[in-house]
């Protein structure tokens, strides 16, 4: 991993546009003292990320969005998305747009499925660039420390959903409608239109290994060049509705995450309607 | 125990502590030295009177202050003669206790008892003792279970580390962890309970610190998780700082340092080399059995692959401890 160090030392020299690095520069991170933070993350493997993932933004999905200015300047919030692709470029393009789009610079920390740490390598570079592994008590903490938070309520089954179920949104989940409320922080629905088609699913191998729950069959061994749109919403202020105590009120949690999940439904019709084509 | 309670207590200036002879134990006594206020010292320790004063030859300087006693506390008749005893006749308030078998490879009936039937004869003593109104019990932040799924910060309330399969090391920690924290507001003495983090210090049991002892350290290739790293002196503030608080609970005691393992291994200049996981237990077993090194891989996996780090958040509130030494490397 020292050697793996070096070479991302190494690819974080190597100058990106100013554009991008103008933003990298922005970004606060809560260095802990040896430059990482808490779960790990650096920023040179930020840096790393970008140059690595950059053309995929740019160039193989040519990402657009809209609603930026929905992103809460400062303080904790959460980002709720709809989630799909068999592989998680969705999650990466979100990453990345708000990186370069957000004003100011924020860095959205992702929540991964709890499985995600088990995976050697992919685990660690997540953890580097700012993506945190499921758990309630790590959700809180970024919260306590006014981070922006990327969750995708459906969870694995949203990204491995059947072709057939595209733009449908699974089973929502409602924990982060809960933390939303405890601790008054607003939620900013978000949808992605362009991932459902990157890589469809035509079957799925049940294996268990590092906690991976299926094997994911797409019909293509890489992504297609689709186009990504991605739509924030306005943003959901729950704390002017609900004291940190409603938070342990099942119905109106249950209601607040329905809420979102309409919102984020909405967004993606919109957006379906507005687009041109899976390409364009 | 998830919220410290309050607890009305005089002021500590008498105190009694175990493990004295140990890095720790030294470095607790140093600082109770440095603070007048503690008029006198109670250091118990395994090794001979002439052994502990050879080693450590500022103690004698301070003889009007600071008392040893050799001290087998498996022997709880030994134990119940000193407590009231010589303990009686100073009139000691507090008893810090961290003696803890160190060498993770021991194991057995006589690891136990100093681990785990030490604490709670100590607990039933101090609980009758005259004077004694305060336990201060140092345990480790290796008594919380590791996990992907498990948040990366660890307040007082994790998941404690009950498996069965885990190392007696581990075990008794959570034993005698637990044997405390059972007793906290239903004894008459004012508990606290320091769970730290690992102190980066020879001699002191630290599987790390043994780790890094090698010219070649191995790691799980395609994990480097983040870990936090405690000092000696900070360690010795956060027991002195529980002397002085009106709370009684559990508090975690994180140290300055949080970092990476790999940039562990580069800053403790070792070589550093990622082979996969199930390769480390039989490397590590190898290693101990040829150079009688202690460190232990069944004991140290999750943690060599999920990242863990101590929430000082309630010791910072309670204690007002927060860590300010970094460790030298």
């Amino acid at each position: 991993m020292t050697n793996l160090t070096h070479l991302v030392n190494a690819m974080a020299k190597r100058p990106l546009p100013d554009e991008w690095e103008e933003c990298i520069q922005r970004l606060e991170c809560k260095d802990e003292g040896h430059g990482y933070d808490l779960f790990g993350l650096h920023p040179n493997w930020i840096r790393t990320g970008v140059a690595l993932l950059r053309f995929l933004y740019e160039k193989w999905f040519r990402v657009r969005s809209e609603g930026h200015m929905h992103i809460p300047p400062e303080k904790g919030a959460i980002l709720a998305s709809n989630h799909s692709g068999t592989l998680p470029f969705d999650g990466m393009m979100i990453y990345l747009d708000l990186l370069r789009h957000s004003h100011p610079t924020r860095l959205p920390r992702a929540i991964m499925d709890h499985f995600v740490p088990m995976l050697p390598f992919i685990g660690t570079f997540f953890a580097r660039v700012g993506v945190v592994g499921g758990s309630r008590g790590n959700f809180q903490t970024l919260l306590e420390q006014d981070e922006l938070v990327l969750v995708f309520p459906e969870g694995e089954p949203g990204i491995s959903k059947p072709f057939s179920k595209r733009y449908q949104l699974q089973d929502w989940r409602i924990g982060h409608v809960e933390l939303s409320i405890r601790h008054q922080v607003p939620v900013v629905p978000v949808a992605v239109v362009g991932a459902e088609e990157q890589m469809p699913k035509i079957a799925e191998v049940p294996i268990s290994m590092f906690g991976i729950p299926s094997l994911p069959i797409p019909l293509t061994l890489f992504p297609l060049p689709v186009r990504y749109h991605i739509y924030y919403g306005e943003s959901i202020p729950f704390y002017e509705r609900y004291r940190p105590e409603d938070a342990d009120d099942p119905e109106i949690v249950n209601a607040a995450a329905l809420e979102v999940k309409a919102q984020v439904q909405d967004l993606i019709n919109k957006g379906l309607q507005r687009r041109e084509g899976v390409f364009r | 125990m998830n919220v410290a309670q309050e607890h009305t207590t005089e002021h500590i200036t008498r105190v009694m502590i175990t493990g004295a002879t140990t890095p720790i134990g030294r470095a607790l006594i140093a600082q109770l030295l440095e603070d007048e206020k503690i008029r006198c010292i109670l250091a118990l320790g395994f090794e001979t009177t002439q052994k502990a004063y050879a080693a450590n030859p500022d103690w004698a300087e301070s003889a009007l202050r600071l008392t040893y006693q050799q001290c087998d506390l498996t022997r709880s008749r030994h134990v119940w003669k000193l407590m009231f005893g010589i303990a009686k006749e100073l009139k000691i308030q507090a008893v810090i206790h961290m003696a803890q078998h160190r060498a993770a490879k021991d194991t057995g009936r006589k690891v136990h008892a100093l681990n785990v039937e030490s604490t709670k004869t100590l607990m039933d003593f101090s609980e009758r003792h005259p004077t004694i109104k305060r336990f201060i019990y140092r345990s480790y932040g290796d008594v919380y279970k590791i996990s992907a799924a498990l948040p990366v910060l660890i307040s007082e309330d994790h998941t404690l580390n009950l498996e069965p399969q885990a190392p007696q090391w581990i075990r008794d920690r959570v034993e005698a962890d637990l044997t405390v924290c059972t007793r906290m507001g239903l004894s008459p003495l004012h508990i606290v309970v320091l769970r730290c983090a690992e102190c980066l210090c020879p001699n002191q049991g630290s599987q790390l610190q043994d780790y890094l002892s090698s010219a070649v350290c191995f790691r799980p290739l395609g994990y480097d998780p983040m870990l936090n790293i405690l000092t000696l002196s900070d360690m010795a503030r956060a027991m002195k700082l529980a002397l002085k608080t009106e709370k009684q609970g559990v508090f975690n005691i994180p140290g300055k340092d949080t970092l990476p393992l790999s940039r562990v291994i580069q800053l403790a200049k070792r070589q550093e080399i990622s082979v996969p996981g199930v390769m480390l237990y039989p490397l590590y077993i190898a290693r101990s059995l040829t150079t009688g090194t202690d460190f232990r891989y069944d004991m140290n996996r999750y943690r060599f692959h999920f990242s863990c780090i101590l929430n000082g958040q309630r010791a910072r509130q309670d204690l007002q401890y927060t860590p300010q030494q970094a460790v030298q490397w």
